[in-house]
């Protein structure tokens, strides 16, 4: 009897097993029916990327972004919900470059095929951007550099354009009756832009030449649009934790070039800032490179213009450069 | 060079020779200094052209990656196509561990009271076609006994399967719970959970099989991740059968966002597989308990088919606190239901609880406690143990943990108390996969 029970409940559990997976897929089959919609979904890596995005295919999209702002963008790790966002996705925009070292793992679990290798629907926005920092030999003992150059381009507004332009074109390419929208869209959304770099250069125009002191090598960029002189980095090499040895060394640099400003991200910790801060009396100011950190940075333009005013008054605070 | 010429041609009176040997210093001095500059331009220039080439080399790659619909085929010098070659080749990376320990265990075996190689991975990986990709990790041990090379992991993936189903075929780390399937070097801790150990094997379950996964569509759009897998019958410790009846496997997980600063997956695990026990049973030595089954002890046929089965649970909070901090609590449970005699308990269950904290950049600590009823220990004598750790997060690509391990066993009898030292370093390409 005893072994009949037991046959009976090995019979059941495989069946169990079986039914599940059968379940699942007569599920999935109606997975279209659930999740049409006429908008094209899109995906970007960055809260950045999203809101320019959005401000060029506006209601003709529905965009979501992967990387949470408050965190450093190289280290992100995705989540399920991130997995399933991609496996839906029709365009996934990316900055490229290496810049989200995650892209790759998260390809591969949500197995999208439209975005396997470089094709029309996975859209790189770093096409034409003038890189800098295209290490001339590639070796770890340098930090963690970028084979393809420093991939903080989108810090300078200039670059901004760029970004508008291929994603505009991009979108064009995978909804042509909709081309002259966004690429009308991409034109409008430059223009913003223009009028906003004239404003943001007069601004900071007194401290033009101004030595700088950043966090990350993730200024470069910014600092070469609004003429700063980067002098010195708090990481000994790109994503090197600082050492005692090192912060010596940007003790010294700060004294000797005079700094007055050091540039750190939300993300990046403040005590080591605070510590050269209270030693040199060079202000710690705290700008972002991503849509929603500071919540009052609600888009691309509102960022910079939040980046800007902090880096003026912290200038302002040290009475010039 | 005229007017060294003319010098060395005419004797010159006194006063003329000292100016003119004053002129001739510092010509020389602004020719090296034009030098110099020469110099400098031809380093900048060769750096220019250093860059330009691999621009050219990235954009070509690229070139080649397009369809061939969307590119008409560029004319490639044979030289260059024998160089381009080589960027076809898998990702590599390597990653090794050492580990020092001390124990009071008085066992002179492998990793008491030692420092050694505990483990160097080699993993590959590329995309195969535009279907599919191949990941693979090969385990190097330098074991007391003999040193080996094991198959970690190698499967193949395929996407796009009818209804968005991914499937992995060959040797992959089971989908049970969430330690289970990361490397050791991804572990916070420098050791799996006596639960996983004692369950599945001192490194977790990793077998051959066949893996199917896929999201379940649903009205709230909420991470719902159906996997199901057939793997080997005889692997791990609980299911130590025959290689002709599979072990199944389903994980369920989903992944709830509360705030925007935490998230929340929960996961459930249902395997179920043989045990035919052709196996000596252990008998506490502790207490003395249990039933001893010969060796050569078989069931009746059918009795223990498919009769171990294995439940789990997991739940893993986190917590991401300003200026790159984070708080993360993770928990597995695990119980089995056996319906044979092959092992002394036929209802084992374990549990562990890790609580992390990555306080800076450079540093993170946290506790695992662990508690275990064994598979091979009657009378409901559990072990627990307490693991306090440091790490030291030296880069990306190398780290240092510290650990000590307090360990109570049969019913508090047997106690081990242990300190680990573990340095995990990597090179070359290495990317974890989502989990």
């Amino acid at each position: 009897m005893q072994f009949n029970r037991k046959k009976e409940i090995t019979m059941t559990t495989q069946r169990m097993f079986i039914l599940s997976l059968i379940v699942s897929s007569v599920a999935l089959s109606f997975c279209p029916a659930l999740f049409a919609a006429g908008k094209l979904n899109v995906v970007a890596t960055t809260t950045a990327l999203a809101d320019i995005a959005d401000e060029i295919a506006q209601d003709k999209i529905r965009v979501t972004a992967i990387a949470s702002p408050k965190q450093n963008i190289h280290h992100y790790a995705p989540t399920p919900k991130d997995v399933l966002k991609v496996k839906k996705a029709d365009v996934l925009i990316h900055e490229g470059l290496d810049l989200e070292a995650w892209r790759e793992p998260l390809l591969a679990a949500a197995g999208n095929m439209r975005f396997l290798g470089e094709g029309q629907y996975s859209m790189d926005v770093s096409q034409g951007v003038p890189l800098l920092e295209i290490p001339t030999s590639l070796s770890r003992a340098e930090g963690d550099i970028h084979a393809f150059g420093n991939p903080h381009y989108i810090s300078d507004p200039e670059n901004a354009k760029i970004i508008a332009t291929n994603i505009a074109e991009g979108l064009a390419n995978v909804e042509p009756e909709n081309a002259d929208f966004f690429r009308k869209n991409a034109e409008t959304f430059n223009q913003k832009l223009d009028e906003k770099i004239k404003n943001w250069k007069v601004r900071l125009a007194p401290f033009k030449g101004a030595p700088v002191v950043v966090y990350h090598r993730s200024w470069s960029y910014f600092a070469k649009e609004f003429d700063l002189v980067i002098v010195g980095e708090i990481e000994p090499k790109p994503g090197i934790p600082p050492t005692a040895k090192h912060l010596a060394e940007v003790l010294q640099i700060i004294r000797e070039k005079k700094v007055k400003v050091i540039i750190k991200e939300p993300f990046e910790e403040t005590r080591t800032p605070k510590k050269i801060s209270d030693e040199t009396g060079a202000q710690v100011v705290t700008l972002s490179q991503s849509v929603g950190e500071p919540k009052e940075a609600k888009d691309y333009i509102s960022l910079m213009e939040q980046n800007i005013t902090s880096l003026e008054a912290a200038f302002a605070r040290e009475g010039g450069k | 060079m005229s007017l060294i010429g003319t010098a060395w041609a005419e004797p010159i009176a006194g006063p003329n020779l000292a100016q003119d040997v004053s002129d001739l210093k510092r010509m020389m001095a602004a020719m090296e200094s034009n030098v110099e500059v020469l110099k400098s331009t031809v380093r900048a220039q060769n750096e220019i052209i250093e860059r330009q080439n691999y621009r050219i080399e990235t954009f070509e790659k690229k070139q080649i990656s397009l369809p061939s619909s969307a590119v008409a085929a560029p004319q490639t010098p044979a030289s260059a196509k024998t160089f381009l070659q080589g960027k076809f080749n898998p990702d590599i990376g390597v990653v090794g561990t050492t580990q020092a320990k001390l124990t009071q265990n008085k066992a002179d075996v492998d990793g008491n009271n030692t420092i050694a190689l505990k483990e160097l991975e080699v993993n590959f990986s590329g995309v195969v076609d535009p279907y599919s990709r191949l990941d693979a990790v090969l385990a190097l041990n330098d074991n007391l006994e003999s040193q080996n090379v094991d198959i970690e992991e190698a499967y193949y993936t395929r996407w796009g399967l009818p209804f968005g189903f991914t499937t992995q075929l060959g040797k992959f780390r089971a989908d049970i719970g969430k330690e289970n399937l990361l490397h050791s070097h991804q572990l916070q801790t420098v050791d799996y959970p006596l639960v996983i150990r004692d369950f599945f094997g001192e490194e977790g379950l990793s077998s051959s099989g066949a893996r199917l996964k896929n999201s379940i569509p649903n009205p709230w759009d909420l991470p719902l991740e159906i996997t199901g897998e057939v793997l080997r019958g005889n692997n791990g410790n609980s299911f130590s059968g025959i290689s002709r009846r599979p072990i199944f496997n389903t994980h369920l997980k989903t992944f709830f966002e509360p705030s925007q600063d935490t998230n929340l997956e929960l996961g459930w695990t249902t395997m179920f597989g043989d045990e035919n026990p052709s196996r000596t049973i252990m008998v506490d030595a502790g207490t003395g308990t249990g039933t001893l089954v010969a060796t050569s002890y078989t069931p009746p046929e059918g009795q223990d088919r498919y009769g171990v089965k294995v439940f789990g649970g997991d739940a893993t909070f986190n917590w991401f606190l300003p200026e790159g901090k984070k708080v993360m609590c993770q928990n597995e449970l695990y119980f089995q239901n056996r319906g044979n005699v092959a092992q002394i308990n036929n209802d084992p269950w374990g549990f562990y609880s890790l609580l992390d904290y990555k306080f800076s950049e450079k540093f993170s600590t946290g506790v695992r406690f662990d508690y275990l009823n064994p598979l091979d220990v009657e009378g409901g004598h559990g072990t627990t143990s307490v693991s306090p750790y440091f790490i030291f997060w030296q880069s990306e690509f190398a780290d240092a943990k510290l650990q000590y391990s307090h360990t109570v066993s049969a019913g508090g009898e047997k106690t081990d108390n242990a300190a680990f030292f573990v340095v995990d370093f990597m090179i070359g390409a290495h990317k974890h996969a989502v989990q």
